[in-house]
């Protein structure tokens, strides 16, 4: 059973669907993707990687490359319609895209349904016991209270994860380490198929600001700060952004259509993302981007891992106590983990620097390297 | 030990975003019906860390009163 149906979920429940294992996946919501929280860029790679088939349903608009600012005159622009012409262009493949989050997390539920799995909604997994090598978990489906029992739950259930903190998994995150972001869907401030980041401590302490490009001539300035780093907070910055910074001129014909924030973690992955029964994916994991908060890539992935994992395991064995669930975590190491931690290693060192000159100069270069073609890194 | 508190959101300017409960240390359950913090029971761990995360500032405390913590154990 799977509770959360966002990416990483639909991801999980796919997989097992597909393989013929009976699979339930519930979320409290009655839209998914809501309240958006994200400003929903990915690349394709991501989607095709992890057998999702770019569809117009879902994609608000292609991107083609990335342009990180500083603020003071410091530019890198990264647009692989020029660096590969051979392989990115407009009448080609784009490098990625800006999708509908709620359009996009539903077309994910269908391809799991379609899979095989079935999927409550209104359905919010209350609480948890086990018994006899099962987990017996308490839903709240509209107003009836239902009891259900599964072999494995699957956390899929976000930065605030419920199931995390039955697991009694060490899920709390330092207020240093979460972005308080905001962003608008504007009309009227024109892009170029490029997602552009912004650095800097005078734009936004401990993170960056954002303009993506939303199709339909629309765009999404936002931004995420680290709270403490700052006595503004992330709705003063983003005003200060659009009104008063370099790139104010720009932004004078915006017309504002949409409000959207969220908490994203720009922390490590968790040291344990497993327990009796439960193993956690995405955000409940911590599967985030930590230098560019990125998150559907990495929950893709980890809902890949996890579900790959859970079909083996399931048709092998009937051990689900923590010590054969730390197989996914295992796994999970291999294909992206290490990685993640090399990343959050990267990201710390930036803030470790003592002067405020020094990490906003650390954070334009490392931001400028990450997305270059030549980069190690290119792949998360 | 800290005062609890009993928070207050301004619901006008609450985006739904989550950060408050994201951040919160409580065990799981802290929660209100429209997925923010708690308003309805006191906090006794007076971290104050959801109002700092909070993208729009627009969670509020005030201190419970002894008699508010005796009257609840009572109700119990």
């Amino acid at each position: 059973m799977i509770v959360g149906a966002g990416p990483a979920g639909t991801r999980v429940a796919r997989i097992l669907a597909k393989a013929g294992v009976r699979t339930l996946i519930v979320d409290k919501r009655q839209e998914l993707g809501t309240p958006i929280q994200c400003s929903g860029a990915v690349s394709r790679h991501a989607l095709l990687e992890n057998e999702v088939t770019p569809d117009t349903e879902f994609i608000h608009e292609s991107v083609y490359g990335f342009r990180v600012m500083d603020g003071k005159g410091g530019n890198t622009t990264i647009d692989y319609r020029h660096l590969k012409p051979e392989t990115y262009a407009e009448d080609k493949d784009p490098l990625g895209y800006v999708v509908d989050r709620r359009r996009f997390d539903r077309y994910l539920l269908t391809q799991a349904e379609k899979a095989g799995a079935e999927a409550w909604l209104k359905a919010e997994a209350i609480g948890h016991s086990l018994e006899n090598n099962r987990a017996l978990v308490k839903i709240r489906h509209y107003n009836e209270e239902i009891t259900v029992k599964t072999k494995v739950i699957v956390g899929a259930d976000g930065v605030r994860s419920q199931v995390g903190k039955w697991a009694g998994l060490q899920t709390h995150i330092k207020l240093t380490e979460l972005a308080s972001c905001l962003q608008i869907v504007v009309d009227g401030v024109e892009t170029n198929g490029l997602l552009e980041l912004i650095t800097g401590s005078a734009t936004a302490p401990g993170g960056y600001a954002w303009v993506f490009p939303k199709g339909h001539g629309y765009a999404e300035l936002g931004l995420g700060i680290i709270a403490p780093l700052t006595k503004l907070n992330a709705q003063q910055h983003l005003d200060k952004f659009i009104k008063e910074s370099f790139l104010s001129d720009r932004f004078k014909g915006a017309k504002l259509l949409e409000v959207q924030g969220g908490g994203v973690p720009l922390a490590a992955p968790l040291k344990t993302q497993y327990a009796d029964h439960i193993i956690l994916v995405g955000d409940a994991a911590r599967h985030v981007n930590p230098i560019t908060g990125g998150g559907i890539h990495t929950a893709l992935t980890g809902g890949s891992v996890a579900g790959h994992f859970l079909v083996e395991h399931l048709a092998a064995s009937d051990d689900f106590t923590a010590k054969a669930m730390k197989g996914y975590q295992d796994n999970w190491l291999d294909a992206t983990g290490h990685h993640m931690w090399k990343l959050y290693d990267i990201k710390r060192e930036i803030f470790r620097k003592p002067k405020s000159e020094e990490q906003d100069e650390l954070l334009f270069k490392t931001m400028s390297n990450y997305f270059s073609p030549n980069s190690e890194f290119k792949k998360v | 030990m800290k005062t609890p508190v009993i928070f207050d959101i301004g619901w006008n300017a609450c985006i739904n975003c989550g950060a408050c409960i994201a951040i919160c240390p409580h065990e799981a359950g802290f929660v209100s019906d429209f997925d923010t913090i708690a308003v309805n029971k006191p906090c006794d761990i007076a971290c104050l860390i959801c109002e700092d995360i909070c993208p729009v500032s627009t969670i509020t405390h005030r201190e419970v009163e002894k008699k508010e913590i005796t009257e609840k154990a009572d109700d119990k």
